[in-house]
């Protein structure tokens, strides 16, 4: 068994989605991990001994999208054992979730739906947070969601409430750039100034995504299914100044491109935060 | 405090209502417009879900989307979608029950092998996602006292679908393999299929009414002797001898429970 390979300062990986994994398998690209969707890999499918594979040559991030943390409910006890298995035996170099809920009353909806920022719903995040970083043994990073709306009787700032999340349970905090440059453009706030609402110390991961304007509607829709856009790039590199050299990921999960697109994203958020090592160096 | 979370749910579970059925009149209030109006905020919220959950079901259904157009699989998913959500959280494993809605959906009518097309595919993905355990060894058995030796109930392995369908959906299944689809004859009957995990890959073979009739049994729990008694309704030349040694040879059984009829017969 191959032990836990930790994620080298600054490297940038990807998203692992099925129809790239000969390839990478084949050709064993410069890549500083590799990341999948935990559950995709909860099912004994041949995906899940490519995984374990591949793992001896990349360090690999666990991102679980259906823990569902935000649920006014207990959390699944059945899937969090399962989500801890899979730590077990996959031993990734970090492991996160959402600052969302996806289940209620027994139906999974599949979708990172948005909270309510209250002391209330913050006291019951962080209770759920606390019994998923129990259960998993790990420290958890939680990411900043893409949002279409917010509720009315919201009192907290999204960033201020993340925040808190970090210091009442010692988790990291996965900084999702495209989702903060989306719901900045859907709500009319300033991306910068969320940024600097985030405490630097607790930043473990930032993310990277392409984003499309809806059709019918004026709202920027989260579908890592492009290239990150310019204004993205930007904040990216505001990110890297703020935060220093974090682990980054670029997703890509519909419009699945070649691999050599989803490589060259890669070579480029590298090619930024060496630009920001060269200004930092003394 | 308890009330707030009591509030909380009662908040989630009518986006729930909303995003399902279709009618965000529960939760606009609750919904910040942001110059945009709170249902149609609501609505990316219900478009990515129907559109994710309908894509999970078509990668375990690919023939079956086929077989009716994506359309119509669209709509026929989001009908089931909206009366069977999935529960667990992984989304290889949604969809068990799809094959039982389309059995009793009206306008699936014109097309009565639809559900057992879809029970076939089913089978595939149990198999896909299912690994096979260590087989028992027939000499495993040698132990037994003869005398109960037709009170075991062997446990099978876990990937294993048994299947019988009174169309040839095996076939319809292969011809749908292809870009152009070869003709299939509806009429030629129906198959009786054991589909399995092998290896890597999943694999199904026809097998004769004895055969087929004694694994189910097996698969079902039943005893040795009511498997027999099973196989032999449909084959009056059933060899259990030679039945169980298949069933080792291909390496099916993984464990054996003594009946506890056995016990309380004494």
């Amino acid at each position: 068994m191959a032990t836990r390979q930790p994620i080298a300062s600054g490297r940038v990986g990807i998203g692992l989605r099925l129809p790239h994994v000969s390839e990478i398998a084949a050709t064993r690209p410069e890549l500083g991990f590799l990341e999948v969707h935990a559950e995709n890999y909860m099912v004994e499918t041949p995906a899940l001994d490519r995984l374990l594979e591949l793992r001896r040559d990349h360090p690999v991030s666990l991102h679980g999208v259906a823990l569902s943390l935000g649920s006014a409910e207990a959390l699944d006890r059945d899937h969090l054992l399962r989500f801890s298995a899979l730590v077990e035996r996959v031993e990734p170099a970090l492991v996160s979730e959402h600052l969302a809920w996806a289940a209620i009353g027994g139906a999974y909806l599949n979708d990172l739906l948005p909270l309510p920022y209250t002391e209330a719903s913050l006291e019951l995040f962080c209770r759920h947070v606390d019994e998923a970083q129990e259960a998993l043994g790990r420290r958890l990073l939680i990411e900043n969601p893409s949002s279409y709306f917010r509720y009315r009787h919201s009192t907290i700032p999204e960033a201020e409430f993340l925040t808190e999340v970090a210091v009442r349970t010692g988790c990291g905090i996965l900084c999702d750039v495209n989702n903060i440059y989306v719901s900045a453009s859907n709500f009319g706030f300033e991306p910068l100034a969320y940024l600097e609402a985030l405490p630097i110390a607790a930043i473990g991961e930032i993310h990277l995504a392409g984003h499309h304007a809806a059709e019918d509607v004026d709202v920027l829709i989260d579908h890592h299914g492009s290239r990150v856009a310019k204004p993205v790039w930007e904040l990216y590199a505001a990110a890297l100044r703020r935060f220093g050299p974090v682990p980054t990921l670029v997703e890509w999960d519909t419009n699945l491109p070649a691999l050599e697109v989803l490589l060259d994203e890669a070579r480029h958020a590298e090619e930024l935060v060496d630009v920001q090592r060269c200004v930092d160096a003394p | 405090m308890c009330s707030d979370v009591s509030m909380l749910l009662e908040l989630q579970m009518r986006l729930r209502r909303a995003i399902l059925g279709g009618d965000s009149g529960e939760i606009v209030a609750a919904i910040q417009g942001d110059g945009l109006d709170p249902a149609a905020r609501v609505g990316i919220y219900r478009h990515h879900a129907f559109a994710t959950l309908g894509d999970a079901l078509q990668s375990t259904f690919p023939v079956l989307c086929r077989l009716v157009d994506k359309r119509f699989f669209a709509y026929a998913a989001h009908e089931y979608l909206r009366e069977h959500p999935p529960h667990a959280r992984c989304l290889a494993e949604y969809g068990a029950d799809f094959a039982d809605f389309l059995a009793n959906f009206t306008p699936c009518e014109q097309l009565p092998y639809l559900a057992d097309i879809a029970r076939f595919e089913w089978a595939l993905n149990i198999a896909a996602t299912v690994r096979e355990v260590t087989a028992l060894q027939a000499e495993a058995l040698a132990a037994i006292p003869p005398g109960e030796a037709a009170y075991v109930a062997l446990r099978l392995q876990p990937s294993l679908t048994y299947l019988a369908s009174p169309w040839p959906i095996d076939a319809i299944w292969q011809a749908n393999q292809e870009n152009e689809v070869p003709p299939i004859d509806l009429a030629r009957g129906g198959t009786s299929l054991q589909i399995r995990r092998a290896g890597e890959a999943v694999a199904w073979r026809r097998l004769d009414p004895g055969t087929f009739a004694f694994r189910t049994a097996l698969a079902d729990g039943l005893v040795l002797a009511a498997a027999m008694s099973a196989a032999t309704l449909k084959d009056l030349a059933f060899d259990l001898t030679e039945a169980l040694q298949q069933v080792f040879a291909d390496g099916l059984a993984v464990g054996f429970v003594i009946s506890p009829a056995q016990e309380n017969r004494q």
